[in-house]
């Protein structure tokens, strides 16, 4: 018999189905071996998926949700989930089967969805009764994404070794400046006198 | 916290508000401010749901959405600093929805458990 727990948020309900992993001397009522989930929203048609759909899905919507808020351009591609701004009450999202031959689901949602959706994922990562086991977080992050990051970490390439090298000729050449001392001046020029 | 005095004096740290004062605001008392805001947001929720599924679709005339932003220029008028240019953006009411809209959604993601460190996430990115 499998277990069933339902996160809900007013219009979005998202349901967990599973085992517990009893080599782990998990409790009976727990869920890590999630052998499916659904994610039902009013007047939008049913999303569901395996295990493996579950976590890019949870980190498209925070990676989403993240850009909006920080006044970036909303955008998220990957292979599984498009989610694209069509104003700023609109949201576009794609999502594409695994399967061949099965065409992409396209869901329109507003604002009010979104916080929604994410407050059922929330829920989901706080609930002690679900164990999920996060891959690395880089590598699911899309290419659209990433491209930023490529950017930063050239751009501290291109400068960071004339730095260094600016750095170390200050460094080096300071040893080697001569300080005008006028006390030793003086004692110069009165020994040149007295001859 | 020890009593309503001292959130109403912790207010006045914002130098946006007509009766400013600088009084240094301790770390404590920052951290208590951003608790009771997502407090109050996991509180009224459903108002915020509301208001912003009301501004959602173009056809409907968003009555809700309407009175909110009636009563938020009322309040900013009453207690903010109207001299200010920031106040100013605020108050203009063609350009301050996306300023409005982002505030409700980033209360409306900040109300599970974990919300007082999404808020502060959200603060400081």
């Amino acid at each position: 018999m499998q277990n069933r727990l339902l996160f809900h948020q007013s219009s979005a309900s998202l349901e967990v189905i599973g085992l517990p992993d009893y080599s782990n001397n998990e409790n009976k009522d727990q869920i890590s071996i999630i052998s499916q989930w659904k994610l039902t929203i009013i007047d939008k048609p049913l999303i569901e998926g395996k295990i493996q759909h579950l976590g890019p899905i949870m980190d498209a919507f925070y990676i989403y949700s993240n850009l909006l808020i920080n006044n970036e351009i909303p955008l998220y591609e990957s292979k599984l989930i498009d989610m694209k701004a069509d104003n700023l009450h609109i949201h576009n999202i794609v999502l594409k089967s695994s399967k061949p031959d099965v065409k992409p689901l396209i869901i329109k949602i507003g604002n009010s969805l979104l916080s929604d959706i994410i407050n059922c994922f929330d829920q989901l990562n706080e609930s002690s009764n679900v164990i999920i086991k996060k891959s690395a977080v880089l590598n699911n992050i899309p290419k659209k994404v990433r491209f930023g990051l490529n950017n930063k970490v050239k751009f501290f390439n291109f400068f960071l070794p004339p730095l260094i090298a600016i750095c170390s000729l200050i460094l080096f050449s300071s040893t080697f400046i001569y300080f005008y001392n006028p006390v030793e001046d003086k004692e110069k020029n009165e020994l040149i006198n007295s001859k | 916290m020890p009593n309503k005095v001292t959130i109403w004096k912790l207010r006045n740290n914002n130098p946006l508000r007509k009766s400013y004062m600088n009084n240094n605001i301790k770390l404590e008392e920052f951290d208590a401010l951003i608790k009771i805001t997502v407090e109050m947001s996991r509180y009224l929720y459903p108002y915020i749901r509301e208001i912003l599924q009301s501004k959602e679709d173009p056809e409907n005339t968003s009555v809700i959405w309407n009175d909110f932003n009636k009563r938020f220029i009322e309040l900013i008028n009453e207690r903010f600093n109207i001299n200010s240019m920031r106040v100013k953006k605020l108050l203009n009411q063609s350009g301050n929805d996306e300023i409005i809209i982002k505030s409700l959604l980033i209360l409306s993601l900040c109300i599970s458990n974990k919300g007082y460190q999404k808020m502060i996430n959200y603060l400081f990115i």
